[in-house]
């Protein structure tokens, strides 16, 4: 009963094709069946074509599927804000709004009208990203990394029950991408939401998830672990090796 | 850099300027051939005339089906001319033409070419060309008169705001005692056709229209026609005259001669055997040559001006033009007849 | 600083590109090289700028250019704003109806085709002979090009922007005011820009050929200075058409496009 409790987000049977009744037609995921706990922080690692991404666009509901997708026990098959998508797009932001204008938006369209509430709101998640003092900016002022903040900041306030992120800071240098590592860790330790987090990086996901999993083509889950390694995690960190090691046999088996 | 730059474009502009002028140069050149054209016989010489469309305009269908001009140029001078036949569609249009020195005459409207000739264009009439009956109907059963018109909103269609069929207006409702300007405001320009269309489908309630036009409007039973138009200026007053340069005039007096024998043998032949001549002319207005007919023996054909001198004087008076012409020979040139 | 410099460089260049032009046409209408009467149609300067002056003064029959102008404007105001709401409409429309979208397509590739001058009989018959005629084509003119920007502004629409919007719970009318209309900002201001150019030619075209005397506009003077001859005042008439083009260009759409997709770094 508790660990029902404890389940925020069931997929149940998921199957998608691609060009269906065509030459073309590709089963891109088989039958997946997933469940993930509340205030989890999902890696998931996997080939480019495994249907990784396709998996979170269909629990995001960008993607018509067979199969159910629940969450908190109810099934969803819409966007909504309950599961609040951060893309690897640096142009997921409106280029027609300031940076405090992105994160207000959606705070506004979904009921949010108080100035005080939204501008408090604003604060908040900008200082999380650490990016107070750039609230007047446009996204097209801003760096890739600090664009991507931005967009983290965006679904932060919003305070979804899961944050979907696609291999975020896949387009970033090396460096930005270690300093949004390690904000995005220190974000999750200190919030209460769920994060399934897409990436190619073994070493991004042992850093930052509770739990990895490696998916092979349709889907198929052939790993599926606790990271136990405690925080925050180096490649010196005790058993760091071990579990690198396993990941990357799976990955590339 | 920048003054690299602007003496670019400083040697850009200057031969741009030589371009223009060589363009003018050769334009020049062209012109030559034309109203200039050599008296020496045997030279070839070239005349450009225009021309616009209907009925009005039937003689120069004979004219260029039977070679009226070449024939006579050849005769008096034993040289050959090539004419070349425009069709324009305003006398406006015309008038660019000849003061541009593209043209060397043309056949208009008497409106525009008094316009033309007073404007100093460098032309005059060389001949009558034909008279056509004009009239004012209207599909309203309460308009009578003039007086049922002026200050009310009726709208009156007519080709163009100064077109000659707005000057017949003016002079009729002179000639009722009211201003000739008085229902100006009233007018709206269409096409003849366009015209004909909105007083059909009572869009306007008046149409102030010409031959052919005229004839269909008036075979209409819930269309009556308001007389004071069509008295004022019927087919025997002047409609369509020839106009020719000066230029032509004086320095190639054999070709202006010519041309001149030319519409005097063709308005003849219409005159004098009009079913011969609707069979040609039909095909160069596009009517069956029954309605040709019907519409060639309702028009009058004449190389003798009529009341032009009359119609100017009361353009000059009331404005539609800027200079008032003194006399009628200031219109026309010494060969042509009429007043 | 180099902004600056290249900002003097294009008034310099420009300005010299006008005088050069103006000399060009000074030398012209007095040589003489366009024929002997070339003053009818190449008036010299000095006669311009005085029939410049004159058709405001005493204008024609007695009325100054200025109505004119305000009677032209005034119509094409009308025919501008109908003409942009409608294509905004029919272009949202397009986009919350497939079956919609597939007709008003067809819809603006035939009408985007005719001149509106030539539907000017079928014009007056359904709607009379009113100024509503002249609005009526301004509309025409207005709308397709409009239309068919807008249109292509909202297929462009980035999918990333759409998906942004659905992500944060907008749903299709919200989300075509929210994501679609801004984000297809530069379509519309191009839309705009040939739109604009379009009502402006196409009202004096149709001023010319259909003119009532009770509303007269700018085309209507032109045909007249034409028809008499007047050449020096068309050539003004012109200018001054010319300048409240360059006035609505500069100082409409420019502000327009700085306000918008200059200043979110978007411009094309």
């Amino acid at each position: 009963m508790t660990e029902k409790e404890n389940c925020i987000l069931e997929v149940q049977n998921l199957s998608k094709v691609f060009d269906a009744d065509t030459e073309r037609e590709k089963e891109v995921l088989k039958n997946v069946n997933l469940n993930v706990d509340r205030n989890e922080f999902l890696c998931m690692l996997g080939p480019s074509g495994c249907g990784k991404t396709t998996l979170l666009r269909c629990i995001a509901g960008f993607e018509s599927y067979e199969g159910k997708v629940l969450v908190n026990g109810m099934e969803r098959k819409q966007p909504g804000i309950d599961r609040v998508m951060v893309f690897q797009d640096f142009n997921q932001l409106f280029p027609w709004k300031t940076v405090e204008k992105n994160i207000q938006y959606p705070l506004k369209i979904n009921g949010i009208r108080d100035k005080a509430e939204l501008k408090q709101r604003t604060q908040e998640v900008l200082d999380k990203v650490r990016l107070s003092g750039h609230e007047k900016y446009y996204p097209y002022q801003l760096s890739g990394g600090m664009k991507q903040r931005v967009a983290i900041a965006k679904a932060l306030a919003l305070k979804p029950e899961i944050i979907l992120m696609d291999e975020p800071f896949a387009a970033l240098d090396a460096m930005t991408r270690r300093e949004l590592q390690e904000e995005l860790l220190r974000i999750s330790m200190e919030e209460k939401c769920t994060f399934i987090f897409i990436t190619h990086n073994i070493q991004e996901a042992i850093v930052l998830g509770t739990r990895i999993m490696v998916l092979a083509e349709g889907g198929r889950i052939v790993e599926d672990e606790k990271n136990v390694i405690a925080r925050p995690v180096t490649p010196a960190s005790q058993g760091y090796g071990e579990i690198w090691e396993r990941m990357h046999n799976a990955l590339y088996q | 850099m920048k003054k690299k730059s602007i003496i670019k474009l400083a040697a850009l502009c200057m031969s741009s300027v030589l371009l223009f002028a060589g363009c003018g140069k050769s334009g020049q050149g062209t012109e030559e051939t034309g109203g200039e054209g050599k008296e020496a016989a045997g030279q070839e010489v070239t005349l450009n005339l225009a021309y616009q469309y209907g009925i009005a305009y039937a003689p120069l269908g004979i004219i260029k089906e039977q070679k009226l001009i070449e024939k006579a140029y050849e005769e008096a001078t034993g040289g050959k001319v090539t004419v070349n036949w425009n069709q324009m569609s305003s006398g406006a249009d015309i008038n660019t033409g000849i003061s541009g020195g593209s043209l060397d005459g043309g056949f208009m409207g008497v409106g525009p070419a008094v316009t033309g000739v007073t404007k100093g264009v460098g032309y005059k009439i060389f001949t009558n060309l034909s008279g056509q009956e004009h009239g004012l109907m209207t599909n309203d059963e309460n308009i009578k008169s003039f007086d049922d018109l002026i200050g009310s909103s009726n709208q009156i269609a007519l080709v163009n705001i100064g077109s000659i069929q707005h000057i017949i207006l003016g002079l009729a409702l002179e000639k009722a005692g009211k201003d000739p300007h008085s229902l100006d405001s009233n007018l709206v320009a269409m096409a003849h056709p366009d015209g004909m269309t909105a007083l059909e489908s009572g869009n306007v309630s008046c149409h102030l229209t010409s031959s052919p036009y005229i004839f269909q409007e008036r075979e209409e039973s819930n269309l009556h026609e308001i007389s004071d138009v069509t008295e004022v200026w019927g087919k025997d007053d002047s409609f369509i005259v020839g106009v020719a340069s000066v230029k032509l005039h004086d320095e190639n007096p054999k070709l202006y001669q010519a041309l001149c024998d030319a519409v005097k043998q063709a308005v003849d032949f219409i005159n004098d055997s009009p079913e011969e001549a609707a069979e040609i002319t039909c095909e160069f207005d596009g009517n069956s040559a029954e309605d040709e007919l019907a519409y060639i023996k309702k028009s009058k054909y004449s190389v003798e001006t009529s009341r032009i001198f009359e119609l100017a004087s009361f353009m000059g008076r009331t404005e539609f033009i800027d200079t008032t012409p003194e006399s009628y020979e200031d219109l026309v040139f010494d060969n042509v007849t009429g007043d | 600083m180099d902004e600056k410099k290249r900002k003097i460089q294009a008034i310099v260049a420009r300005t010299l590109f006008i005088i050069a032009i103006l000399c060009i046409w000074e030398i012209v209408a007095k040589s003489g090289i366009m024929g002997s009467n070339s003053e009818l149609i190449f008036p010299p300067l000095e006669a311009i700028g005085a029939a410049f002056i004159r058709n405001f003064q005493t204008g024609m029959a007695g009325v100054s250019l200025w109505v004119y102008i305000g009677n032209s404007m005034a119509l094409l105001l009308e025919g501008l704003l109908i003409g942009i709401v409608l294509a905004f409409v029919l272009s949202g429309l397009s986009m919350l109806s497939r079956v919609f979208y597939d007709i008003f397509n067809l819809v603006i590739s035939i009408c985007d085709l005719l001149p509106g001058v030539a539907l000017l009989p079928v014009v007056i018959i359904i709607f009379g002979v009113k100024p509503g005629v002249i609005v009526f084509l301004v509309i025409h003119a207005v709308l397709w090009p409009m239309a068919r920007n807008v249109l292509d502004g909202f297929l462009a629409v980035p999918r990333i922007y759409v998906e942004a919007g659905m992500n944060i719970g907008l749903k299709k009318s919200s989300l075509l005011l929210g994501v679609y209309l801004p984000a297809a900002t530069s379509y519309i201001v191009s839309g705009l820009k040939v739109g604009w150019a379009r009502a402006w030619r196409g009202l004096i075209s149709a001023e010319m050929i259909f003119g009532v005397a009770s509303c007269p506009g700018i085309g209507l003077f032109i045909n007249q200075m034409r028809t008499n001859m007047n050449n020096a005042e068309m050539y003004a008439t012109l200018i001054v058409i010319i300048i409240i083009g360059l006035v609505v260009q500069y100082g409409v759409l420019s502000p327009i496009e700085k306000c918008t997709v200059k200043k979110w770094g978007m411009s094309r």
